[in-house]
């Protein structure tokens, strides 16, 4: 079984059909027929040991014309699948042998008609019992669809192809490459596809003119043998209609764009001739003219001495015959070529020629883009397959990278990274959210006091982390419905929260997390601190504990340290507010009570986010200057 | 050295146990006048050293005959210089750079190649020149041993039988038997200016001078399709003008369709069939491209332009037999071939009626039987044998011959298309069976699974006709195929051989159970 079935080799072939003489020529193909009403296909012996044969794939469909050497269907036999061709010209008029169906060596499994007026003939004479009167696999119907739940099919003629069976064990193809684009003129027996099966990898032709409307397998996708992988249209102008149904069957969206592209390209294609200029003599390549003394270009051409490099000292830069000596002798130096080693030489191509390399011209024509609207970096101005790949974005463009002397090039990171299960936990927990209609009030606090109460307490181990929980913490107090949380329930319900718990943010190796203080309004900020280092800790080793990271009720995000001044959060899940925290700076505001009529003042910018849903500005302002009102002027409260 | 020097002992030895009259003869000749034949100077004089003449003097001086061979200053004719040997050079070389930049046949080995992999284009050139002068330096130094008279010029007949006049010294010599093997010279149809620079032959493509962006290869057979591999592996684009209706139309077709998958439709190579390459104008370099305008082959309007960096002409060989005085000895040509019969005795011309002109015969392309390296060394054996006194005839069917793609492409026996016709004219069945290099172990672990052989028989006789292979080192492989067809064995003998495991060979073996309807796992 290790038989192509494109080209099929057969081990013994057809002693046993009527239709040949025992010295029958071999053939990658079977050939046979026998006289009937019209004309009767059998079950060919595609071995000599074939008693019986299936039929893989009928490769036409009732009705369908076939033509003489043209595959018709696909036979599995002990041996391998053949292809059974047709021995003349004719009309399908009834398929006996449904696929994956078997038969008997030389029982008729189809019958062909001359031409159409004849089909109801052939099947009058089958259906009055002229064949063996196989009357559930004649009523039986026809090969199942795919299973699709397509949008109807358009009412334009098309055909399908489908995944065809290229060995007896393959239940689905890989379609490894398309060898036509979308919009490309088909002929019958014309290679269209490379599929690759369980033995082999395969060229598979088409069966009949037309144009490849629609792929619906991808190059790289499979699919299971039978499914259809492309639409053929027969005409042209269907292409887009079809474009549109294959959406439907290949489960995606309608490319609504689908049909523009399409109907746009033959306008560029009429339009790329006149892009090209009519040129027939070209330009010589730099353009300039030499000025040379006859007997110049004949000691040049005596000394081997490419004129064209010579620097001409005579009047108007003229060369005489005595610079070229003295460049063939060494005294004079020899012009640089006009940057011609570093550029390409430029060249207008003659009228109708495509400056394009074989493999630019395919990948263009796959991409669907005009050569002319691309500018060539090859040998002539040549478009190269690179030129086009840059194009189309599939490759970038060769960077010129500056490096300070000294510093090595940095390599920047590139493609995919699998994300760790944290990272996919925030990324999980950051889509949660996108539902929240959240939004930010910001104000800034003067810090001057807070400061101080800082210096002051650092000593005992009290950090800003802890002074920041234990503030916002007592302006909750004050304002509870920024703990709360805002559930579906009952079409809506505020949910309050007896605790303060209060998550702090902080970046560890290989994602964040937000380890909490609990009940912050209730410990005394030396509490705080100490509980806040050994969570920063556990969060480092990564031991902390669900509870210790999920029980937040309100969230502080700080990023002062790094300078920022200010920035907005996204609010965690499942909470009301979080505080987003920027740097501490001096700035300078105006005071009536100052010398100069101002005054330097530390401050800082807070940014609250909220969920609109409960919380409104109203109660975010009025947290904010609640919370403002604790830093500015009453910070002994925070060690209270 | 010291191999050849032994066997050309053994074989003056063996010949003087079976001719006596031949130790009589003084050996080696060291000059001309030392050297007298009775009433000739020699006994057989050979005209061109290529591999055809290189064979015929070796086996004359096997059979003990004084031999002079007119070089016409080319030991090695075109196989080893310009041809078959250099050629091989630049595969093997853009070979190892196709794998190596291969990534992904690399990584399914488990193979990573740190940074670009890059030639020097003038060391794979010299490659080729050095190989080529090696074998040339063997050739010529093996006839030197062997006691074969080599003379510098080119030799032309004169008006009279038995006479080579030496062309570089105008002096005649007298000789019983005269054979020609002239050789071939590419062919460049009309229209086509060859500079060999821009527009080159395989003369001057296997110079490399330099690796173009895109080349256009005018016909697909083995020297285009070679050079194409040779190109694509180095970076180039290539188009083939394929004047017949389909691309490499002197393959077989199922071996053609399979190379085109293989060798053509995934590498950067594209190509117009049933067209000419009306006019090809050369360029220059960098300045000024080569201009190739394509008509109809049959309407012969014309379809395209284009503008390429290089063409190479592959467009087949014609006879190099022009100003040899062929003419003189009342021979007709028909486009330069030399018509002979089966002994390679020269007939006066292709016509019925022919006559042999005695003592003369012609080996080799020049008579255009098997225009191959190897099939003009047999008949220069056949033709040696003939004048020796045993009658010998080539049995060309069981000529190999092979095309050094990667994979390779290798056949023995005519065309499965042929063989179909030939069972049908002559009454037998045609049987065929497959091997699959996807189902060969040794093929599966270097991971070229791509290929198969068919093996054509007579399935009256069991006998091989044909066999057609694509796939890795089929080049290698056909020798089998090819001694079975010239020994008539019969499938039924050559399933039961024993193939080595895990080996390409078992390919073969794949096939020839196949053929008697056995299974070989």
């Amino acid at each position: 079984m290790k038989f192509l079935t494109a080209s099929v080799a057969a081990l013994a072939l057809l002693s046993s059909s009527e239709a040949f003489a025992p010295a029958a020529p071999l053939h990658s193909r079977v050939k046979f027929t026998q006289l009937y009403a019209g004309t009767k296909i059998t079950m060919p012996a595609l071995s000599s040991t074939m008693k019986e044969g299936k039929v893989v794939s009928w490769l036409k469909n009732e009705g369908d014309e076939i033509e003489a050497g043209e595959a018709i269907m696909v036979v599995e036999s002990d041996k391998a699948d053949m292809d059974v061709e047709a021995f003349e010209d004719g009309i399908i008029a009834k398929i006996i042998v449904q696929e994956g169906e078997m038969a008997p060596v030389g029982e008729a499994v189809a019958l062909i008609a001359a031409d159409s007026s004849e089909v109801e003939a052939v099947l009058a004479e089958f259906n009055a019992g002229g064949s063996g009167g196989d009357a559930t696999s004649a009523a039986a119907p026809p090969a199942a669809a795919p299973a699709t739940t397509a949008a109807a099919a358009p009412e334009v003629p098309f055909s399908k192809i489908d995944m065809p069976a290229l060995s007896s064990t393959m239940k689905e193809g890989k379609v490894v490459s398309w060898l036509k684009s979308e919009g490309d003129a088909i002929s019958a027996g014309e290679a269209i596809m490379v599929v690759e099966s369980d033995k082999a990898d395969m060229d598979v032709e088409a069966f009949e003119d037309g144009f490849l409307a629609a792929i619906i397998t991808k190059e790289g996708e499979s699919g299971a043998v039978g499914a259809p992988v492309a639409l053929i249209a027969e005409n042209e102008s269907d292409i887009p209609a079809l474009q549109a149904y294959a959406a439907t069957l290949s489960g995606a969206a309608p490319p609504a764009a689908a049909a523009a592209p399409a109907a746009a390209a033959p306008v560029a294609a009429a339009a790329a001739p006149k892009a090209a200029p009519a040129v027939a003599n070209p330009a010589k390549a730099d353009g300039e003219r030499l000025f040379a003394s006859p007997l110049a270009r004949n000691r040049a051409k005596e000394l081997g001495v490419d004129i064209s490099l010579v620097t001409g000292t005579g009047p108007e830069g003229r060369i005489t015959a005595a610079d070229v000596e003295a460049v063939a002798s060494g005294e004079a130096k020899v012009k640089k070529p006009a940057a011609a080693a570093s550029t390409k030489p430029s060249w207008t191509p003659a009228a109708g020629v495509v400056a394009a390399t074989p493999t630019a011209r395919a990948l263009a024509k796959k991409a669907k883009l005009d050569l002319a609207t691309i500018k060539g970096t090859g040998e002539f101005g040549r478009v190269t397959a690179d030129d086009v790949l840059i194009a189309t974005g599939q490759k970038e463009p060769e960077r010129k990278k500056v490096v300070r002397p000294g510093a090595a090039a940095v390599e920047m990171p590139s493609g995919p990274v699998a994300m760790t299960g944290m990272q996919k936990a925030v990324s999980n927990n950051m889509m949660a959210t996108m539902n929240t209609p959240g939004f930010q009030v910001s104000r800034d606090i003067e810090m001057d006091n807070f400061d101080a109460l800082y210096q002051n307490v650092k000593g005992k181990g009290i950090s800003v982390s802890a002074l920041l929980a234990k503030a916002v913490a007592l302006a909750i107090e004050k304002y509870p419905i920024i703990n709360s949380s805002f559930s579906p329930e009952n079409g809506g319900t505020i949910v309050y929260k007896k605790d303060i718990n209060i998550a702090m943010a902080v970046a560890i190796e290989g994602g964040l997390i937000t380890p909490c203080l609990k009940f912050a309004n209730e410990r005394s900020v030396e509490d705080l601190a100490e509980n806040w280092k050994e969570l920063v800790e556990k969060a480092r080793k990564g031991g902390l504990k669900p509870d210790e990271y999920q029980s937040g009720t309100f969230s502080i995000s700080n990023m002062g340290m790094f300078g920022v001044t200010q920035f907005g959060s996204i609010l965690p899940n499942g909470t009301g507010g979080i505080l987003a925290i920027g740097a501490t700076r001096e700035v300078i505001v105006p005071c009536k009570q100052a010398v100069l009529g101002m005054k330097k003042v530390k401050q800082m910018t807070v940014t609250l986010t909220c969920d609109h849903r409960q919380i409104y500005g109203s109660d975010a302002a009025l947290f904010l200057k609640e919370l403002a009102n604790i830093m500015e002027n009453n910070v002994n409260r925070l060690t209270q | 050295m010291r191999i050849l020097v032994t066997s050309v002992i053994a074989l003056a030895s063996s010949a003087a146990a079976f001719s006596p009259i031949i130790t009589s003869r003084s050996f080696p000749a060291t000059t001309l006048e030392a050297s007298k034949c009775g009433q000739y100077d020699f006994d057989v004089a050979i005209i061109g050293c290529g591999v055809g003449g290189h064979g015929a003097a070796l086996h004359a001086r096997a059979q003990g005959l004084e031999t002079a061979v007119f070089s016409g200053a080319d030991i090695g004719g075109t196989c080893v210089n310009r041809g078959c040997v250099p050629s091989k050079a630049l595969l093997a070389a853009s070979g190892r750079v196709r794998e190596m930049k291969n990534d992904e046949h690399l990584k399914s080995l488990g193979i990573t190649v740190e940074g670009e992999v890059k030639y020097d284009r003038q060391g794979i050139a010299d490659h080729a020149t050095n190989l080529a002068n090696r074998v040339k330096g063997n050739l010529e130094a093996s006839l030197v041993g062997l006691g074969v008279q080599v003379i510098e010029g080119r030799g032309s007949l004169t008006g009279n039988a038995h006479e080579v006049k030496d062309e570089a010294t105008g002096k005649i010599y007298t000789f019983k038997d005269i054979i020609l093997a002239p050789g071939s010279v590419p062919f460049v149809p009309p229209g086509i200016t060859v500079d060999e620079k821009t527009v080159f032959t395989s003369d001057g493509a296997l110079k490399l001078p330099y690796v173009p962006e895109w080349v256009a290869i005018v016909g697909s057979g083995y020297i285009g399709l070679e050079f194409s591999d040779v190109y694509t592996a180095l970076g180039s684009e290539v188009t083939f003008i394929e004047a017949m209706d389909n691309i490499m139309p002197t393959f077989d077709r199922e071996i053609a369709k399979m190379a085109e998958r293989l060798l053509i439709r995934d590498r950067p190579i594209d190509y117009r069939t049933s067209v000419f390459a009306a006019e090809v104008i050369p360029g220059i370099p960098g300045e000024k491209p080569v201009t190739i305008k394509m008509i109809d082959a049959k309407t012969k309007e014309h379809v395209e332009t284009i503008e390429v960096d290089a063409a190479m002409i592959a467009t087949g060989r014609v006879p190099n037999t022009k100003n040899m005085g062929l003419e003189k000895r009342g021979i007709t040509v028909n486009r330069g071939f030399v018509a002979v019969n089966e002994k390679m005795e020269v007939l006066t011309s292709h016509d019925e009626g022919a006559t042999v002109i005695p003592n003369l015969y012609c080996i080799g392309d020049a008579n255009g039987k098997m225009m191959l390296a190897h099939a003009a060394s047999a008949q220069g054996i056949s033709a040696v044998e003939n004048i020796v006194g045993r009658e010998h005839v080539v049995n060309h069917e069981a000529i190999p011959a092979a095309c050094f793609t990667h994979p390779e492409i290798a056949m023995v026996g005519p065309t499965e298309e042929q063989c179909i016709e030939r069972a049908k004219a002559e009454g037998w069945t045609l049987g065929k069976s497959q091997g699959n290099f996807r189902a060969n172990s040794k093929a599966l672990a270097e991971g070229e699974g791509q290929g198969i052989a068919k093996v054509l028989f007579n399935k009256d006789t069991g006998k091989v006709v044909a066999v057609h292979i694509i796939g890795l080192h089929a080049a290698d492989l056909i020798q089998e195929c090819a001694n079975a067809v010239a020994a008539g064995t019969t499938v039924q003998e050559l399933s039961m051989m024993v193939h080595t495991h895990p080996t390409l060979s078992e390919v073969m073996d794949e096939a020839f159970k196949g053929a008697v309807g056995m299974s070989s796992h």
